[in-house]
């Protein structure tokens, strides 16, 4: 048996009283219970049990079952009048305005029927309340429609006979009074510009006053073009569309309004007393939402149940997959499968899976809680939300839900699904010779690389070794001669400052591919930079050929490239600092130097830090540079195997494991291993970024 | 006469007018060398570049390019380019791909910058942290994920090129640090605007459209000119995804002019690169000011 209040309540904690004898009664000897003394208890159960003996016989349960009975009848009585009224109609009238009508009518016969019942349930209080709103505010939403309606037939009427010579003489009239206008414009330019002339105005007020002027005109014109019948009745016409299609709308709705605010100001009562809908159709949403009486949110639901059972179930089993046979394929990767079959797609076809059922699982677990809430709801007092009003609180907190929808199924089968292949693939064995079918492997891959050993994981400590010496010099190397720069053109007594910026621009507009591959074959054994050097001062540069140089140019081509960009920030953060702050120092006596020390370079450093990291993260992963610039190369197969170059970092020395040598599980688990240390790196200085700390995000 | 107006002007002339301090010697020194480094780096800057418009356009050029001391002006780079190559349609592709881009990003992008500012939902926070956190894995992660998916989409939808699955792949890769930076930008749009709009009866929707966008538009056009700018900068995947010359973009076109011994031919190659660079190029002068903003707003913010 469970718990019964003695008060109703509403969304906002209204108390209302019980209408409902029979559960009032209850409620109060459960309340009495609660405190009564032992002695009295025993009483207070059986007079509890006595009560709900004679449910069926409580003068009020008996009285609430001859109400229902009367409802039916005189539902079946109305519909059958509503009929009547209906074919009595005049039957020219369109869809619209025979609803409401219709509306109208079912409101006032309802009203008078449910008026006696008022006392008796909420439900009858609700019924005879709403129908009075209907009744009332209706007559005027169809009058205003007849009318506009029948404006609107006339307008029709009139813009066929309008009469074609009046027409042509109005249409004179206008012609003339725009060149009127134009006589006036002109004049008042000349008037104007003779102001200007006489330095009584500045160039911008004259520009403002001739706007002004060319405004007005236009204005007038416009105004005196509605003189013209057929032009205004077309107006007329739009006009009295608008208001029947949009203004009827708005008005309905208001009304609509008015009846969700009372719903919300009505109490529902129910003997109902655990949430036990949303237990028993938890596997199919939609179900709990009709019990609720909700149709519409259960039908909107339904289509989640259409998605679980028809899509997302069925493909984790195995049927209309492409070729795997769902979260299965993930554990037996096509083992014995056919020849054609590919265990990588097993793989991502599992993968697809998985995310289905976990969209799945938060569609049911979003019905449940919903089903929940509403019942509970319902149980304390609060009436269950109609269409009208779900969809406008779909529209207010489901918003941004609804909106980032799309973000997040592009995120998941672009980004998320990849990454988690490239996770699963990491614990694999696929290499050159297991390109089709391959196995679970454990962690051996991770071991190789720990380990160095293996013919592509013995390269590893090298290849990172190089990556970080590059990462650091070549970023810290563009950081130091952008910042400098941006220091030195920053000074009041250089000249032309926007020339400077303009070229120093250069190097970060034009796409870097193109610059890279540029500088590849000036830098190539007959390229005009290694011939220069050679004429001027016989220097035999062998950028392309040894090792060394080829990274030394590498770093200098870096810091030429993104010398660029930080050079813009910095030079940007400078002229933001305020001019007082070095008066100040130089009123205390400051040097040059120690004004640059103390103040510039802290304040630049601070508001460039999390862009001056990002460069560094960009420079770990810079793939482009290293590629297009000499493949990776020079090779030396004695020091890095046949896989890799001197030159490759981390990222090309990946991009050749998977894309040009095939050995994708290890190719992955190095990428996991990097993006591991990447993500350690961005979650330090994010959770010290200022935004994060002030909760502002 | 004459000689007093003289004399005056001879005292003004004298007269130092200046808000700034006379420089002493050691200060005019200091000018003469920032003005030595500014002009030196500006010319490292500018030789390179100014070689590649030279190659471009020096007929004396052949298949490779050589210090060469014979100028003659000829277009005949440009005339190899668009007859012998498919320069005309990897411009289209690369065209296709960044619009693309810039649109669909701008639609979901435009959608989760206005949600994540103004709403307090559940998961947000957390949400926002996982995305920044996965983005840091490079986009190599996925490739080859990449290329079976493709085959596996396409199977059932013939019509999903490589070409579409790139720009599926640039537009799912820019969404979280747009989200950041439209959110900033928003997070500065007052709320009372909001309210107003809401008390006059707008829905979410009529917000996001009729308040928020129009407001947000600086910002749009930034985020939608920076992935606009990607596709074209963008080496790497349209290297692996694209396997057709016919699909190529300009980056992995160009490419195949310098790498490849068949089509080899780099003064085309500076050609090319000069045609791509140049609107590039002139974009960037006209809004430098706009883009770095974007830049640092992004960044700070998050």
């Amino acid at each position: 048996m469970g718990k019964y209040n003695e008060f109703l309540y509403d969304d906002i904690g209204n108390e209302y009283a019980r209408k409902n004898l029979y559960l009032l009664e209850l409620a109060k000897l459960q309340s009495k219970l609660k405190t009564a003394k032992a002695e009295e208890k025993l009483e207070i159960n059986d007079a509890i049990k006595k009560l709900i003996k004679n449910k069926k016989n409580n003068p009020y349960n008996l009285e609430l079952s001859s109400y229902k009975s009367k409802e039916k009848n005189f539902l079946t009585t109305l519909n059958a009048k509503v009929k009547v009224f209906v074919s009595n109609l005049d039957k020219s009238i369109d869809g619209k305005l025979k609803k409401m009508e219709k509306d109208l009518f079912i409101s006032t016969e309802k009203a008078s029927f449910y008026k006696k019942y008022v006392p008796l349930t909420h439900d009858a209080a609700l019924a005879y309340e709403r129908n009075c709103i209907m009744r009332d505010q209706l007559p005027e939403i169809i009058q205003k429609y007849k009318t506009t309606k029948d404006e609107l037939t006339n307008a029709k009427a009139h813009l066929k006979q309008i009469d074609v010579q009046n027409e042509k003489k109005v249409k004179l009239e206008i012609k003339e009074f725009a060149s009127k206008q134009k006589a006036i414009f002109n004049e008042g330019k000349l008037k104007l510009k003779e102001k200007r002339h006489s330095k009584l105005i500045s160039d911008k007020a004259l520009k403002n006053g001739i706007i002004e002027l060319q405004k007005k005109r236009s204005e007038a014109i416009n105004l005196k073009s509605y003189e013209s019948d057929k032009k205004s009745t077309k107006e007329l016409i739009e006009n009295k569309k608008y208001v029947l299609n949009k203004g009827i709308r708005r008005e309905l709705n208001v009304l609509k309004s008015n009846i969700s605010d009372l719903r919300r100001k009505t109490p529902i009562e129910l003997s109902k007393t655990k949430p036990y809908f949303s237990a028993i159709t938890v596997l199919f949403p939609g179900i709990g939402q009709l019990l609720n009486k909700q149709a519409l949110k259960a039908i909107v639901f339904a289509f989640a149940t259409l998605f679980i059972y028809v899509i997302a179930i069925p493909y984790a089993l195995g049927f209309g997959n492409y070729q795997g046979s769902g979260i299965s394929g993930l554990i037996s990767l096509a083992e014995g499968g056919k020849k054609v079959d590919k265990s990588l797609i097993f793989m991502i076809e599992g993968i697809v899976a998985i995310f289905l059922l976990m969209f799945s699982a938060a569609l049911l677990m979003l019905s449940y809680f919903d089903v929940k809430k509403v019942e509970k709801d319902a149980m304390k007092g609060i009436r269950p939300r109609n269409w009208f009003e779900s969809y406008s609180k779909i529209g207010q907190e489901g918003f941004p839900y609804l909106v980032s929808l799309p973000a997040l199924i592009v995120t998941v089968f672009i980004v998320i699904v990849p990454i988690t292949t490239a996770i699963m693939l990491s614990f694999t064995g696929m290499d050159p010779k297991h390109q089709s079918k391959f196995t679970w492997v454990g962690i051996e891959n991770y071991k190789l690389i720990a380990t160095g050993s293996g013919l592509a994981g013995s390269v590893f400590w090298s290849i990172l070794g190089w990556t970080l010496v590059w990462t650091v010099c070549a970023t810290s190397l563009a950081i130091f001669v952008g910042f400098m720069l941006a220091i030195i053109a920053n000074n009041d007594r250089i000249k032309g400052k926007t020339f400077f910026r303009v070229v120093y621009l250069l190097p970060w507009a034009v796409p870097a591919f193109i610059t890279i591959m540029f500088f590849s074959i000036m830098f190539s054994q007959n390229g005009s930079i290694t011939t220069l050097l050679d004429n001027f001062f016989n220097i035999q540069l062998t950028a392309k050929t040894d090792p060394f140089y080829s990274r030394i140019v590498l770093i200098l081509l870096q810091t030429w490239l993104g010398s660029s960009y930080v050079f813009l920030l910095s030079t940007g953060v400078l002229q933001a600092i305020p001019g007082d702050l070095y008066e100040a120092a130089q009123i205390d006596g400051a040097t040059e130097w120690q004004k640059l020390k103390r103040i510039t370079i802290p304040i630049v450093l601070f508001q460039t830090a999390p862009l001056l990291v990002g460069q560094y993260t960009f420079n770990f992963n810079n793939f482009s540079i290293i590629y297009l610039f000499n493949g990776g190369g020079p090779f030396n197969p004695s020091k890095y195997g046949n896989l890799a170059g001197s030159t490759d970092l981390l990222i090309s020395y990946i991009y050749k494991l998977t894309m040009e040598n095939q050995y994708q599980s290890i190719g992955a688990a190095i990428t996991i291993v990097i993006s591991l240390g990447l993500m350690l790196f961005a979650f330090i200085g994010f959770k010290n970024s200022k935004a994060f700390k002030e909760e502002r995000l | 006469m004459k000689k007093s107006d003289k004399k005056k002007s001879d005292k003004k002339n004298k007269l130092y007018l200046s808000d700034k301090q006379p420089l002493s010697t050691v200060g005019k020194l200091m000018l003469f060398l920032s003005y030595i480094v500014l002009f030196a780096w500006a010319l490292i800057i500018l030789l390179p570049l100014a070689d590649m418009v030279v190659s471009a356009f020096n007929g004396r050029q052949e298949q490779y390019i050589m210090l060469n001391d014979n100028f003659q002006f000829s277009l005949k780079h440009f005339d190899y380019l668009f007859n012998e190559t498919l320069y005309l349609s990897w411009v289209k592709n690369t065209l296709f791909i960044a619009i693309m881009t810039a649109v669909i990003t701008l639609i979901i992008v435009s959608f989760t910058g206005f949600a994540y500012s103004r709403y307090r939902f559940k998961g947000r926070k957390a949400s926002l942290m996982a995305i920044m956190l996965i983005q840091t894995i490079p986009t190599f992660a996925g490739i080859t994920a990449y290329f079976t998916m493709h085959s596996v989409i396409s199977s059932i939808a013939p019509f999903f090129t490589r070409q579409m699955m790139l720009i599926l792949i640039y537009a799912g890769g820019g969404i979280a640090s747009n989200t950041f930076i439209l959110k900033g930008y928003i997070d500065s749009i007052s709320t009372e605007l909001d309210d107003a709009a809401r008390i006059d009866g707008c829905s979410s929707m009529q917000v996001y459209r009729l308040i928020i966008m129009p407001i947000a538009k600086p910002m749009l056009a930034i985020i939608a000119l920076w992935s606009f700018i990607g596709p074209f900068m963008d080496y790497l995947l349209p290297r692996v995804l694209l396997t057709n010359p016919e699909s190529y973009t300009l980056a992995a076109g160009l490419f195949t002019l310098i790498n490849d011994f068949r089509t080899m031919n780099q003064p085309a190659f500076a050609a090319g690169g000069l045609l791509t660079a140049i609107p590039i190029v002139a974009l960037f002068i006209v809004l430098q000011k706009q883009l770095v903003s974007g830049l640092s707003q992004g960044s700070v913010k998050g």
